[in-house]
């Protein structure tokens, strides 16, 4: 006990003398260094023999698909994982992280994926909560002072009394980032930075991101599919493909097919091959739909519409105009306002989930976790979710586990899932693996009407090439699909139709191979095709 | 954790067998008697010799072993009913209220019958005790369906009002049985007036058919959520409402049906202690000391970690000590309480080894290249 007692001690002075190690450094100068990083969980090693530095003032991208083990690396250098081998330098000295604490308290931030921060709060109490200046009475004004000065000093806007909730994706981001400044971060990582971002708030954070690093600070974005923006922004690229570096590149000397080839080990087409089908009859016909937000307000506006067989409506917009109550009214979760769908003649209006399901309409949620998934489920029982319900799988209300376990057998097979086996539980899963049992899961009920929403979102290269081809075959089926995406390019390349949603209406229903980007891009943002015309 | 060089590690299990999960219980058990050996010792008494006369009283005596039966009829049905609305994500702990109503019923068919006492019954008895199980299931069903209703229409805490339920129910019983009440014995001694001998039921070595039907629950409880389409959308739902949803499964049915079937289960162990054991046949003055009792079935049931199966030994365990623990009391002059305090320190041992259903102990040396890691289980 007495000799653990100074060991302690003698571990945070040594810490101490190095807090102040890093603000020396000149731009240029290796700060972090981490070499042969290996970290095995039970039957996997996530981090095989990993050697990653970052220098003062440089933006050092980590790229990976999903499951190539970046997570892992990430919580090893922010101290929430400790390596199994391997060591961590810190401008040349080693180190050892118990806890992010230890990682915090040596000029290491990090700025969340999924944001952890107090929505009821103010910006500037998340900012100070934890810190150890804060004292056990708050001086709010003082610190408030210290975070305009570093607002000036990157060229951030920020209402530092604003409530969080108040706030969009990126400006809650911006207050991840600022909080890791205010605690005196040198190295900055950033999980996903762009990923709820929209176009315009990406932009601005990327500035931001350049800003900082002109300031000498270093920056780590961890980045699964934004091939774009790593070659925007960074100076030096780290690729991982199953828990090995496959290359370390300067980002000049990279191109985005050169940086899908690394990640994925094959080359990735970036089109998919649009085909198009003869027109059948309608499928879903909706009138005069009206849907009420979770708040009450009329989200979904007197909106109508009608997919035909063997054809993909892209419903394109940012999101909170309506899309998610649109898709969940059309699935049956979401009580109507007003209007009517008829489903191949049928009236659906008032049939719930489960009708729905068995009268063919197919439902992709855009959050596979908290729904799309049981995560405690293993594989068998998830696919079980659409098919419980199903006479070929149960007798007198008793399931039928071993055709359901047959059949999901297949499914993992034909949609490449990758998983030692289907008694695993489903949370095991990496994002890209679970939508592909999802998509399985509903296509292989061969649905006449398939909703996807956001299908590709938060997907590795691989995984969203798979993805989209899964939708064109299954308007080749002559489904008729419901597309919901925010990104432009998804839409125009899989869709028949687009339809621009501003507001909870469509702002037009266009053919896709024929509209510009641009006029897609405009109607988005509310502005009318008729005044686009009268602007130019 | 780090002790000097060579290091011992906590893992996550990716997988625990059933005979590990067993094992482990029964570590847990041996370490809660140990650390209960403490209070024997400090009331001056050597502790095998407690153990040996609680164990002996209640697994090997022809007086104690009975009430351990009968005990673990009631735990056990107590238990189920509690894990079907687990399952589905929701707490029952209305199981006391339930079986308080349940027991109400049972004499609420008597009296409505004309059987008050000891009258002689001109009905076929077998067709009275059917009744009375059936007004026992019927009436807890009811009782619980209510705290379900409200949790699938208005989302309100079922933890709430099934603990509100059970007050309204203490004071029925308390009402109904004292003096003035329609139940009350004409002896006036805060009990229930006492069933006609002709209607107690078969008993097998002076236990009631009810084991019979409480293990039978047991096991179709466990059938139901393995097997069937119903317990797959229980499940579903307890695991993730959302999903369920989403999938198909609806949201109010599912909550009042696991309620109603859970109340059932309670309601019946109303029939069992009150109108089914041997030497009871009232509603006992004491009858907030079975009340209390019923809580044990949140234990058994988060003991078991919801399986029905597992829940037969754990409250097999938790009906013996409670016999056993209150006649050491008596037979070696200690205090108030030995039973209750003897369940609360199993229950807590049993709770804190489940920390290795998820973790398991493992020991290196960080010295040697590759780590072959001996593992302490």
């Amino acid at each position: 006990m007495q000799q653990e007692q100074t060991n302690n001690g003698g571990r945070s002075r040594a810490n101490q003398t190095r807090k102040g190690m890093l603000t020396n450094l000149q731009r240029g100068e290796t700060l972090l260094e981490a070499r042969g990083i290996t970290k095995r969980f039970p039957g996997v090693t996530a981090n095989d023999a990993i050697d990653f530095s970052i220098r003062a003032g440089e933006i050092h991208a980590v790229l990976g698909e999903n499951g190539a083990g970046k997570t892992t690396l990430m919580k090893i250098l922010f101290g929430q994982y400790q390596p199994d081998e391997g060591q961590i330098f810190i401008a040349g000295q080693p180190v050892d992280f118990k806890s992010p604490l230890d990682a915090i308290e040596l000029g290491i931030g990090m700025v969340h994926q999924h944001r952890k921060l107090i929505p009821a709060h103010t910006v500037i109490e998340n900012i100070i909560l934890g810190h150890p200046n804060a004292g056990a009475v708050l001086n709010l004004s003082r610190a408030e002072d210290e975070v305009n000065r570093l607002c000036e000093k990157y060229d951030f806007s920020l209402d530092l009394r604003a409530k969080v909730w108040q706030l969009s994706e990126g400006e809650k981001q911006l207050v991840e980032i600022l909080k890791a400044l205010y605690r005196g971060a040198e190295i900055l990582i950033m999980d996903e930075p762009s990923s709820a971002l929209t176009p315009v708030e990406t932009e601005k954070l990327l500035d931001s991101i350049q800003a900082m690093a002109e300031s000498d600070l270093a920056i780590v974005p961890f980045i699964t599919h934004k091939l774009p923006i790593v070659l925007r922004i960074s100076d030096r690229v780290t690729v991982l493909r199953r828990g090995k570096v496959v290359s370390c590149i300067d980002t000049r000397d990279a191109t985005e097919k050169s940086l899908a080839k690394e990640m994925v080990g094959r080359e990735v087409l970036f089109r998919v091959e649009r085909t198009k089908i003869e027109r059948g009859a309608p499928i879903l016909e909706v009138e005069n739909l009206s849907v009420r937000s979770d708040k009450g307000f009329i989200a979904v506006d007197q909106l109508s519409f009608s997919i035909h067989e063997g054809e993909i409506l892209g419903v394109a917009g940012i999101s909170g105009n309506g899309q998610r109550e649109l898709v969940e009214a059309l699935a049956g979760l979401r009580k109507i306002e007003g209007g009517k769908i008829t489903l191949e003649g049928q009236d659906i209006t008032y049939a719930n989930a489960l009708h729905r399901w068995q009268a063919g309409v197919g439902y992709i949620p855009a959050d596979r976790i908290a729904m799309g998934s049981i995560g405690d489920f293993n594989l068998v029982e998830n696919t079980a979710m659409n098919y419980y319900f199903d006479e070929a799988f149960s007798k007198r209300g008793i399931l039928d586990f071993k055709q359901i376990r047959e059949l999901t057998t297949e499914l993992v097979e034909e949609y490449d899932v990758a998983t030692p086996g289907v008694d695993v539980k489903a949370r095991t899963l990496s994002g890209g693996n679970l939508q592909k049992l999802i998509l399985a899961r509903v296509l292989s009920r061969k649905p006449r009407l398939v909703i996807v929403d956001l299908p590709t979102q938060g997907l590795d290269v691989g995984a969203t090439e798979f993805v989209r081809n899964k939708l064109v075959e299954a308007k080749q089926g002559r489904a008729s699909v419901l597309l919901i995406s925010e990104d432009l390019d998804e839409i125009m390349s899989l869709s028949d139709w687009v339809a621009p949603i501003y507001e909870g209406r469509f702002m037009g229903k266009l053919p896709a191979d024929s509209t510009p980007r641009e006029v897609v891009g405009a109607m988005m943002a509310g502005i009318e095709l008729d005044k686009q015309g009268a602007a130019t | 954790m780090r002790i000097g060089r060579p290091t011992l590690k906590l893992q996550k299990r990716v997988y625990l067998s059933g005979w590990r999960a067993a094992s482990i219980s029964i570590l847990a058990i041996l370490v809660a008697l140990l650390l209960f050996s403490l209070i024997f010792l400090l009331a001056g008494i050597n502790p095998l010799t407690a153990y040996e006369e609680i164990f002996s009283y209640a697994f090997d005596n022809p007086f104690g072993l009975p009430i351990t039966l009968n005990r673990f009829v009631f735990l056990l049905l107590c238990t189920c009913a509690f894990i079907l609305p687990y399952k589905a994500g929701l707490w029952n702990i209305g199981m006391t209220g339930q079986f308080y109503i349940g027991s109400l019923a049972v004499y609420g068919v008597l009296l409505g019958l004309g059987f008050r006492g000891s009258e002689p019954v001109n009905i076929a008895p077998g067709f009275v005790i059917l009744l009375m199980v059936a007004a026992s299931m019927v009436s807890g069903a009811l009782y619980g369906a209510i705290a379900g209703f409200f949790k699938g229409k208005l989302n309100t805490n079922e933890i709430v009002v099934t603990m509100m339920l059970n007050f309204i129910a203490f004071w029925l019983v308390s009402y109904m049985i004292k003096e003035g009440g329609p139940f009350m014995n004409p002896g006036g001694r805060g009990e229930s007036f006492e069933m006609a001998a002709s209607l107690r039921p078969p008993t097998f070595f002076n236990v009631p058919f009810t084991i019979f039907l409480a293990l039978g629950f047991a096991f179709l409880l466990y059938f139901l959520l393995k097997r069937t389409k119903l317990g797959y959308q229980i499940r579903a739902f307890g695991l993730n409402p959302t999903a369920a949803e989403y999938a198909g499964v609806n949201h109010v049915s599912i909550p009042v049906l696991v309620f109603l079937l859970g109340g059932a289960l309670a309601g019946l162990a109303g029939y069992h202690y009150f109108a089914a054991v041997p030497g009871v046949f009232k509603i006992a003055r004491n009858y907030a000391f079975f009340g209390d009792l019923a809580f044990y079935g949140i234990i058994c049931g988060l003991i078991s970690q919801g399986n029905p199966l597992a829940s037969i030994p754990v409250a097999f365990l938790f009906g013996g000590m409670s016999v056993g623990g209150r006649y050491v009391q008596g037979k070696l002059g200690m205090s108030f309480g030995v039973d209750f305090a003897l369940m609360g320190v199993l229950m807590i041992t049993l709770v804190a080894f489940q920390f290795f259903y998820r973790y398991r102990v493992v020991f290196s040396n960080p010295q040697k290249e590759n780590p072959d890691a001996r593992i302490l289980d």
